[in-house]
């Protein structure tokens, strides 16, 4: 999986620099989520995309054509197809990950991934979102997701940073000063 | 001395007959001519005497002085020689009295000091034998206290979370978010 960030990294940044140059890095990205989504969504379009005794030129003609199907810009298909041709089709959910990292660092903002306990209201959404964009100086994209194991309040991740306001972390504190005395 | 016995019968002899020669005559001596037959005999005798008895004998006495005498220097010798061995042997048994006093004292003293050794190692082992139980039990106790300690705190947590699951409504999870966003401002 390392291997695949290193190289995942490398293709997101040829495409995102293809995409600034054409002034639509943001829908370039959405367009390839799309697309990877109906990929992925397809055991069989999965598996003549990822299967090396495939040849390279079918992979990059099913790749485009559904990418066209789906309405994706010429770009995308161009990319999809070269993907899929290298034979790097598994390498896409990390390579749309690191193409959202550029995007959003050259847009100014970060990506927060919130697991929280119960889902939250929009106010605590924007709330929060204000909250950690006056704290790290960056425009904020909440990524929620409801996770029926935390007993309470929420797990923030920005980039490396970790904000535990769960009360899994506070019962977790207590224990360890407890077990120190 | 068979010689000496038969001079001694002839004395016999002569004594009387020179006794009954003179009973002829008026006194005992009587001064005639056999005076001096007397004379001759007794000097022959007196030769006879000497010749035969007195001078052996004092060779005998000699010769038994001389073997007393031997006898004498001979036993003096032997008992100077005693003397000198037992000499030789209480001095010899001295030395090797003075030679077991040593020894024993040699052996009392390197036997005292392998007591001392051994005790001064005894002591050591012992010490740290001390020590060793007595780290163990620290251990043991530093162990047994962690080991509580971890109980009591999953324990606690444990009770907490059953606790605080029942009992959270939607309003709690609602304050509970609104503190932790709250928070947030310290991570700046």
């Amino acid at each position: 999986m390392r291997s695949h960030e290193g190289t995942a990294r490398r293709y997101a940044k040829a495409l995102f620099e293809l995409a600034r140059d054409a002034g639509e890095p943001e829908a370039v990205g959405r367009e390839l989520e799309q697309v990877a989504a109906v990929y992925a969504g397809d055991a069989r379009t999965h598996e003549v995309l990822t299967r090396p005794w495939i040849k390279p030129e079918d992979r990059r003609a099913v790749a485009a054509a559904i990418a066209q199907k789906a309405g994706a810009r010429k770009l995308v298909q161009d990319f999809l197809g070269l993907v899929a041709d290298r034979g790097r089709a598994d390498h896409l959910p990390e390579i749309i990950g690191a193409y959202r990292l550029l995007v959003d660092a050259e847009l100014g903002r970060a990506r927060a991934q919130v697991r929280t306990a119960v889902a939250f209201t929009d106010g605590e959404k924007q709330h929060l979102a204000t909250r950690l964009e006056r704290a790290l100086g960056k425009r904020i994209i909440l990524e929620e997701q409801v996770d029926a194991t935390l007993l309470g309040g929420f797990i923030a991740q920005v980039g490396s940073l970790i904000l535990d306001g769960s009360l899994d972390g506070q019962l977790a504190r207590m224990r360890q000063r407890l077990a120190r005395g | 001395m068979t010689r000496i016995l038969a001079i001694a019968a002839l004395l016999l002899g002569a004594v009387p007959s020179a006794a009954l020669a003179n009973e002829g005559g008026g006194g005992l001596i009587s001064l005639d001519k056999s005076i001096v037959i007397q004379m001759i005999n007794f000097g022959l005798l007196l030769f006879i005497l000497i010749k035969l008895l007195y001078k052996p004998l004092l060779a005998k006495m000699e010769e038994r002085t001389q073997a007393i005498r031997k006898s004498l220097e001979e036993a003096q010798a032997a008992r100077a020689e005693a003397e000198r061995e037992r000499s030789e042997h209480a001095a010899k048994l001295q030395a090797a009295y003075a030679e077991a006093q040593a020894i024993r004292a040699t052996a009392l003293k390197e036997a005292g000091e392998e007591q001392r050794r051994l005790l001064e190692a005894a002591r050591a082992e012992a010490t740290r034998l001390v020590e060793s139980a007595r780290s163990e039990l620290a251990q043991d106790v530093r162990r047994a206290r962690q080991d509580l300690r971890q109980e009591v705190a999953d324990l606690a947590t444990t009770v907490a979370e059953r606790l605080i699951r029942k009992s959270l409504r939607d309003e709690d999870h609602r304050r509970i978010i609104e503190d932790a966003i709250g928070r947030v401002d310290r991570v700046s």
